[in-house]
């Protein structure tokens, strides 16, 4: 049974089709990519992923439950877990709040109370290591360290599906290697669906994935295993713009 | 002990409202000013339950102070001859909440689902528009008002009426100030407060972590409404024994909460207290120096706060004290 | 006889929609080029209202020469508060400023210093009052705060401090001219004759105040859509980080849109009383704030040929709203128009919040 299932998913802006009937389906545990190059609709489809805003035409399914017109909070109750393309903590709320609020809302959010919030943000900040920062507002963070904030928040809302928008953009290849087996990790500990997006950082992709989506102009492209994905001459196309002779015919 | 030491902010906010009560009983002739400054401090405290925690501006809320005040008239109007005594005014205040109260969820109904900008159209025409349906319909004797002396003087006495419109009704505000801050440090040590935190600083993140917003806008907008009907019932209805459209739903008792809120620290516990006082004082001294003119001072003020100083007094003091022995106590 | 006056009640209705949809341009433009409302909006209508008023009592000058100066002194005003208070608060590009320059302060505080001056002028109130004082003082205070400390733009609360700032802006201007004017309620007669068309008399003021309405939202089309200037202010509209891309300066954009908006707006007072020539007082703008609102959402917050549209509807549903109302006994038709106006506020906020009239 696969844990995420999107049927022609569609999403418009005015003329601009973002998301262009998209099918697909993530299982659990899977540890997986959605690449395409800026302004493939990557986080558009995520949006409508997890409900930020609803989808015009086709289904969503969240472990065979039809989660189409489910809005954002409802989706996140169920298990879905999201960061952001550039950082959202809330700025002026300290580091430990910020999971805090994670642990109190997300799937488990109706059983735990405050303090008991508190605690998992501590365990969620040891795991990223921020522990010197607890108590400093995420605001005056760097990007990198909201970046951790943002996961360790999503972690602690103990999503089955996380959700996670460009994660290493920006980042150096030391700190991209960091970053992957991070999450490797997290997925092996916690045992959570990983889906992340990148935009063109190759490197990220193969140490990462185990299984590729390319999107292009808003449509699937390819779903593939890592290995012939990032080999396949569509996908180099779409990376490159144009195949090598027409960049050379038009000079 | 941890937990009962999340409520020490509380003691503060006590220490204050005490130092003000006891200030207006030792000086019988202060007593007015101390009811002016209770009234302010009481208006801020109510304001920032929704704007200070949901950083969303209710132009129109003078129209849930009005609507209380409208309850209070009502229970004695109608009420005074049936023998209830002091009663009526129990039943005002019942019927100030409720008022309020449903008039914030019709108003909320509508406003809460927009987002900002909209929120903030939805509501500035709320207590005109709701001036305007009692003028317009004949409600409760139109634009004519309700003037309820004789009556509240037949139901409890001249007496009575007495030092409860002077005396009493004071010590009410009191305890709605009170409650209110109360409410709001509850708010705060609980998942309500988190919740609203989260949705003041980004909305759609608040969603994704799985807050339902909608939901906690409207405790935080009922909560915040039905303080300003019983505020309305105590410093206006039971003080003045008269009411009328025109001035009850005047937007000028909006412009003052937001000064207030500013001033103090919008989202802040004790921001309220120190705004009112603040404001309250200088009005005070501005109408006898310069009267008249307490807007045309006030309103460059608000403008320098938001842009220039936009947590206000207690947000900037609570920085200072961060990391002291003073932090628990002030937020 | 009810339907004849009906009738006559929505060619007024018409006429004076023409000037509404004029007046709520103004407040359209801001919001779609800068996502900002002005929420002060009617204390601008006011000042446009007092410029006609003075200009016409203390020179003679008819309303109609009145609409240039209203302009001209609208642009200023909007460049002022747009350098002084709002720029600080919005940056066009998600980064960017986070200080003015002090150079944006003081030229701001001193053309602000500068308009109160003219204004104290043209009232003939000479005698420095120390309140007045006071308040320029403040307005120092502020420039000079500004420059040391720098504004706060505020990542996700820059709506609800511009709404503040917008507000405290109307504040600011009512309570001035209330020092200056007092809060009486003022008018000026200019009498140039009036038209019957058999179902209703319609004075030339009035004819001249549509007309000149409709002028203005003819030039500014063809000042959007022919010129320009005008469509990079459109491309800002439709795509900011667009027209950055394709060199257009947002930055001057922004100030050059709010200050047009006001100019706008200011103007639009000049014609309102062309239309109703009493009742000016510095609490005026109330209600055509609440009016603009409802003609704006009427027609899409952010367009102003929509709001030009929504004008005149709302001119037809007040007229004949009032009409009707007046026939049933034991209420007040005028208080009960403008409830009736609130409420289709609420009812388009309800089901289409981003306007009834605008195309799919
Ligand atoms: N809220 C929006 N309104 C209008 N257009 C949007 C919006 N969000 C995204 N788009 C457009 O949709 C397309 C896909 O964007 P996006 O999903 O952000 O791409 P990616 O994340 O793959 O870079 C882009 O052309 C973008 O301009
Ligand atoms: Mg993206």
């Amino acid at each position: 049974m696969a844990l995420l299932r999107c049927e022609n998913v569609t999403k418009r802006f005015g003329g601009l089709v973002a998301v262009d009937s998209m099918t697909f389906e993530i299982d659990s545990g899977e540890l997986m990519a959605i690449v395409g190059p800026n302004g493939a609709g990557k986080t558009t489809m995520f949006n409508l992923i997890n409900g930020v805003f609803p989808a015009d035409e086709g289904k969503i399914w969240f472990e065979d439950l039809d989660v189409t017109n489910f809005p954002a909070y409802k989706r996140a109750h169920l298990g879905m877990g999201r960061t952001f393309q550039i950082p959202r903590p809330f700025a002026s709320a300290s580091v430990q709040e910020n999971i805090a609020i994670g642990a109190m809302f997300g799937s488990a959010g109706a059983e735990i109370n405050v303090e008991r919030a508190m605690e998992m943000a501590d365990h969620y900040i040891e795991i990223i290591g921020l522990k010197k920062h607890r108590d400093k507002p995420a605001g005056g963070l760097t990007p990198t360290e909201k970046k951790l904030v943002e996961i360790a928040r999503a972690l602690a809302m103990k999503p089955r599906l996380l959700l996670m928008d460009e994660a290493m953009a920006g980042m150096n290849p030391k700190d991209i290697d960091g970053m992957v087996s991070f999450i490797r990790h997290i997925r092996d500990t916690e045992g959570i669906a990983i889906v992340s997006m990148v935009e063109h950082i190759m490197r990220a992709v193969a140490g990462l994935a185990e299984r590729v989506i390319v999107m292009h102009q808003g449509a699937l492209l390819v779903d593939e295993p890592t290995r012939e994905a990032l080999t396949d001459p569509r996908v180099v196309e779409v990376y490159l713009g144009h195949p090598p002779e027409e960049i050379d015919a038009q000079g | 002990m941890r937990r009962a030491q999340r409520y020490y902010p509380i003691i503060p906010v006590l220490v204050a409202y005490a130092m003000l009560l006891g200030y207006g009983l030792l000086f019988p002739g202060k007593w007015q000013l101390v009811a002016q400054l209770a009234f302010y401090c009481t208006l801020g405290q109510a304001f920032n339950l929704f704007m200070g925690m949901t950083g969303y501006v209710d132009f129109g809320y003078v129209a849930f102070i009005g609507i209380g005040t409208y309850g209070m008239a009502i229970s004695i109007y109608y009420l005074y001859d049936k023998g209830l005594g002091l009663f009526i005014v129990v039943i005002g205040f019942i019927l100030a909440a409720i008022f309020s109260t449903l008039l914030s969820l019709a108003v909320g109904a509508v406003a809460l689902r927009l987002r900002g900008a909209y929120f903030a159209i939805a509501t500035i025409g709320v207590n005109e528009g709701f001036r305007y349906l009692i003028e317009g319909a004949r409600i409760w004797n139109g634009a004519d008002g309700i003037i309820f002396s004789l009556h509240l003087k037949k139901a409890v006495g001249r007496e009575t009426m007495m030092v409860l419109s002077t005396f009493w009704a004071d010590v009410l505000v009191f305890t709605v100030a009170i409650a209110a801050a109360v409410l709001t440090l509850v708010f705060m040590r609980n998942k309500v407060g988190y919740a609203l935190m989260a949705l003041r600083m980004d909305e759609d993140a608040a969603k994704v972590m799985g807050i339902n917003v909608t939901k906690y806008k409207i405790i935080a907008f009922i909560t915040s409404a039905t303080l300003a009907g019983l505020l309305g019932a105590a410093a206006w209805a039971l003080k003045l024994t008269y009411i009328y459209p025109v001035d009850a739903f005047a937007i000028h008792y909006t412009v003052e909460a937001i000064i207030i809120v500013l001033l103090g620290g919008a989202g802040t516990l004790m921001g309220p207290i120190v705004g009112g006082l603040i404001y309250g004082v200088a009005k005070y001294f501005l109408a006898i120096v310069l009267p008249g003119f307490q807007l045309l001072i006030f309103a460059p003020i608000i403008i320098t706060i938001i842009v220039i100083f936009p947590e206000g007094t207690v947000g900037i003091l609570k920085k200072r004290v961060m990391g002291t022995a003073l932090q628990k106590y002030i937020i | 006889m009810i339907f004849e006056q009906l009738a006559g009640n929505l060619v007024q209705g018409l006429v004076l929609g023409a000037v509404y949809g004029m007046a709520t341009m103004g407040l359209s433009l801001i919001f779609g080029v800068l996502q900002i409302v002005n929420v002060g909006h009617g204390a601008f209508i006011m000042v446009g209202a007092f410029t006609a008023l003075m200009m016409f009592q203390a020179l003679g000058i008819p309303p109609v020469i009145a609409l240039p100066a209203a302009l001209i002194l609208g642009m200023l005003l909007g460049m002022v508060i747009y350098y002084a208070a709002v720029k600080p608060l919005v940056s066009p590009s998600g980064s960017g400023i986070r200080k003015p320059s002090g150079r944006d302060a003081g030229i701001a505080v001193a053309i602000f210093i500068s308009l109160m001056v003219v204004m104290r002028f043209l009232s003939g109130y000479y005698k420095l009052h120390t309140a007045f004082s006071i308040f320029v003082g403040l307005l120092f205070l502020y420039g000079l705060l500004l420059y040391v400390y720098g504004g706060r733009r505020q990542e996700k609360a820059a709506e609800l401090a511009t709404l503040l700032v917008t507000f405290a802006f109307g504040v600011i201007l009512e309570e001035f001219v209330k020092q200056l004017f007092t809060s009486e309620a003022r008018g000026y007669n200019w009498d140039i004759g009036k038209l019957d068309i058999g179902i209703t008399v319609l004075p030339y003021t009035k004819l001249l105040a549509a007309l000149g309405s409709v002028s203005i939202a003819v030039i500014l089309y063809l000042w959007f859509n022919k010129t320009r200037a005008g469509m990079a202010m459109r491309s800002v509209v439709e795509d900011s980080v667009g027209a950055r891309v394709c060199g257009v300066n947002v930055d001057w954009q922004y100030a050059l849109s709010f200050s047009l908006g006001i100019g706008l707006t200011v103007t639009s007072g000049v014609l309102l009383t062309m239309f109703i020539p009493v009742g000016i007082n510095p609490y005026m703008g109330g209600p055509y704030t609440l009016k603009a609102f409802v003609i704006a959402v009427l027609g899409g917050l952010a367009s102003p040929y929509g709001a030009f549209f929504g004008g005149l509807v709302f001119g037809l549903i007040e007229n004949g709203s009032y009409t009707l109302f007046a026939v049933i006994p034991g209420v007040e038709p005028f208080a009960l128009t403008r409830f009736f106006s609130f409420l289709i506020l609420l009812v388009i906020l309800l089901i289409r919040p981003t306007g009834l009239l605008r195309a799919k």
